[in-house]
């Protein structure tokens, strides 16, 4: 578990928000991932998406249907809306009946088999012109590693100073804790009473 | 026991010199002031000035005469009557004449008066009630010979006010004789209008009462004030100097002069600043102004003029043309801590709770004043630029980042806890 890349990882989101990019990708890594989906939890990220050297295709122009399927469809909900429904599936997960909109298309990312040149794309976020995560900053460095229990993550969460860890002052700032349940915010560490191991702050 | 009692009972027995009434050591190199004597409260009066006192009092405050008194007894009844002797007896008019003095309680008049007459501007105009009426209250609508019999008589008693000594009979001059006309004139136009014209009542006290405005619910107009006082005192909207730069404000804003008046305006930041041309130095004065509404408008204006008052107005206007409204939490204090940097300065401010105040630099502090925040801390920790640290710290106050932004921007949903706790009773 090297904070080392994870810095670089923080750096890079903070780089490419400030250039304003739609989709960047960090290499792959247990942490990462885990990270990852915590901000794309609290919202930070809007999607997290593993894949190759060359970038997924973008989300909105996965699921095309060409225009007669789609004027099809269309005209199909509007004489029968009751088909807007989802099918009833057997406890196993299997369909008990064939969708009578026809299938779900599903997207299929080609990861490739050699894991050095596996990268984790994520899509960022940008709300009124502004990028909706602006900052993330380490909290345990690579040298000193800072572990917090769940009394010292409550006094953060409640804007107090504990450990040598500020508060979370700022509006919307999140921290991020590594623990025995996974990657969590810190204040569903506080709500869970877990304490672990500071990774980064965010706002 | 004590050193020092063990000593007095050693010299008891000795006779020592008594101690004088001035104090035997003193601790100051000058000498010592006797104590001041004691002031009577009262000033001692001599006898023949106690006469003169007595007359005085006597004839500012005379006794009731009998006439007086049977005037009183037609008003009040005995046991009144004899109250109001025992007040007068019980009030020594000298002391009202060495003592009196004005009211200072709270609740004394805010006027001078001796409540003698009714002043139809500062009193409320005398009212009387139904009860006031003797007899019956009915009346009806006139036909026409009473209607006519009543105007008869009411332009006649108009007339009679207008000429109290009597019409002008014989020989009349054309200005005479067009003067009477107006007054007739005018006197049958009031009768027609009187209500008593128009109604008619067999108690005559009824009748009366129609026209007695004491009896109208309308309050009366306000006497018209025309002393030269007055008149020199009064001003008119268009006559007071129009400056063109703040009419131009005005229609920019879309305000009136009265809410204009409303924004408070500061000069924080004065310098001279040098203009160097080839044909020498231009000395300019600089002027940075804050102007806000002190409830969440804050704006900064600069202003630059060779003449000091031209570049103080310039700064004002564009400091009050800038005004952009600042998000305040709970209309305190900021939503959560800013930090802002302009060259090389950079402000902090923090939030904080209610009851904390302003501990703030003074620039900072004058800044939250105009703006309405009460709770607030800053920190400069770097550059302490006057002019930079009032621009970093209203770019900060002004690009706050809201809860709601946030929670939109993240697709989350924030709830101010403080508020619900509180049941929305916050502020």
């Amino acid at each position: 578990m090297s904070l080392v890349n994870l810095a670089h990882v923080c750096s890079h989101l903070q780089n490419a928000s400030k250039a304003r990019l739609g989709l960047t990708s960090i290499p792959v890594s247990k942490l990462h991932v885990n990270l990852m989906m915590g901000l794309q939890r609290e919202g930070f990220l809007s999607s997290v998406t593993l894949g190759g050297t060359a970038p997924p295709k973008p989300f909105l122009l996965q699921t095309t249907t060409d225009p007669e399927q789609h004027e099809k469809l269309a005209q199909k909900l509007s004489s029968e809306p009751w088909n807007a429904y989802p099918v009833p599936s057997a406890e196993d997960g299997t369909p008990l009946a064939k969708d009578p909109l026809g299938n779900e298309q599903l997207y299929q990312v080609s990861v490739p088999e050699n894991p050095a040149r596996r990268r984790l794309w994520l899509g960022l976020k940008y709300w009124n012109s502004e990028p909706v995560l602006k900052n993330m900053k380490l909290v345990s460095k690579p040298t000193r590693r800072i572990w917090l229990t769940s009394e010292d993550l409550g006094r953060i969460t409640r804007t107090r100073e504990a450990s040598y860890v500020k508060g979370l002052t700022r509006p919307g700032e999140c921290m991020f804790v590594t623990t025995d349940r996974g990657i969590l915010e810190a204040r569903e560490c506080v709500e869970r009473k877990l304490g672990g191991m500071v990774l980064c702050r965010v706002w | 026991m004590s050193v020092c009692r063990s000593v007095r009972c050693l010299f008891s027995a000795v006779s020592l010199p008594k101690p004088s009434s001035a104090p035997k050591r003193s601790f100051h190199a000058s000498a010592p002031r006797t104590a001041r004597r004691r002031r009577p409260h009262y000033p001692s009066i001599k006898a023949e000035d106690l006469k003169l006192l007595n007359q005085a009092a006597e004839t500012q405050y005379p006794k009731y005469d009998t006439s007086e008194t049977a005037l009183l007894a037609k008003r009040y009844t005995p046991e009144q009557i004899a109250a109001i002797k025992a007040a007068e007896s019980a009030i020594d008019a000298r002391d009202v004449v060495t003592q009196g003095q004005n009211r200072t309680d709270p609740w004394l008049l805010p006027y001078e008066d001796d409540l003698a007459e009714v002043d139809p501007v500062t009193d409320h105009a005398p009212k009387l009630s139904p009860e006031d009426i003797p007899g019956k209250k009915t009346f009806r609508e006139a036909n026409e010979v009473e209607r006519d019999e009543a105007i008869a008589r009411i332009a006649n008693e108009n007339l009679a006010k207008m000429y109290p000594d009597g019409i002008p009979e014989g020989q009349l001059n054309p200005k005479q004789e067009q003067q009477l006309q107006e007054a007739m004139e005018a006197a049958f136009t009031q009768a027609a209008l009187d209500p008593r014209a128009t109604f008619y009542s067999e108690n005559p006290a009824a009748a009366q009462a129609l026209a007695d405005t004491r009896h109208s619910i309308v309050q009366p107009d306000l006497p018209r004030i025309d002393n030269r006082m007055v008149r020199q005192t009064r001003r008119l909207s268009t006559e007071e100097a129009e400056d063109p730069r703040q009419k131009r404000l005005l229609q920019y804003l879309d305000w009136d002069k009265q809410k204009l008046r409303t924004i408070r305006v500061k000069t924080l930041v004065v310098h001279s600043v040098t203009n160097q041309t080839r044909m020498g130095k231009i000395q300019s004065l600089y002027f940075l102004t804050i102007a806000g509404n002190q409830d969440g408008l804050l704006g900064v204006g600069e202003g630059k003029s060779v003449e000091p008052e031209e570049g103080r107005k310039q700064s004002v206007m564009s400091a009050i043309r800038n005004m952009r409204p600042i998000p305040r939490y709970e209309n305190r204090t900021i939503f959560g801590d800013l930090e802002k940097k302009v060259g090389a300065t950079k402000v902090q401010l923090f939030a904080r709770p209610p009851g904390f105040g302003l501990r703030v630099q003074h620039l900072i502090f004058e800044l939250a004043r105009a703006a309405g925040l009460q709770d607030l801390a800053a920190r400069t920790p770097r550059s302490r630029n006057k002019m930079n640290v009032i621009k970093a710290t209203w770019e900060a106050l002004c690009n706050q980042k809201l809860p709601d932004e946030i929670a939109r921007a993240r697709g989350k949903k924030l709830v101010d806890a403080r508020k619900v706790y509180y049941g929305g009773s916050v502020h």
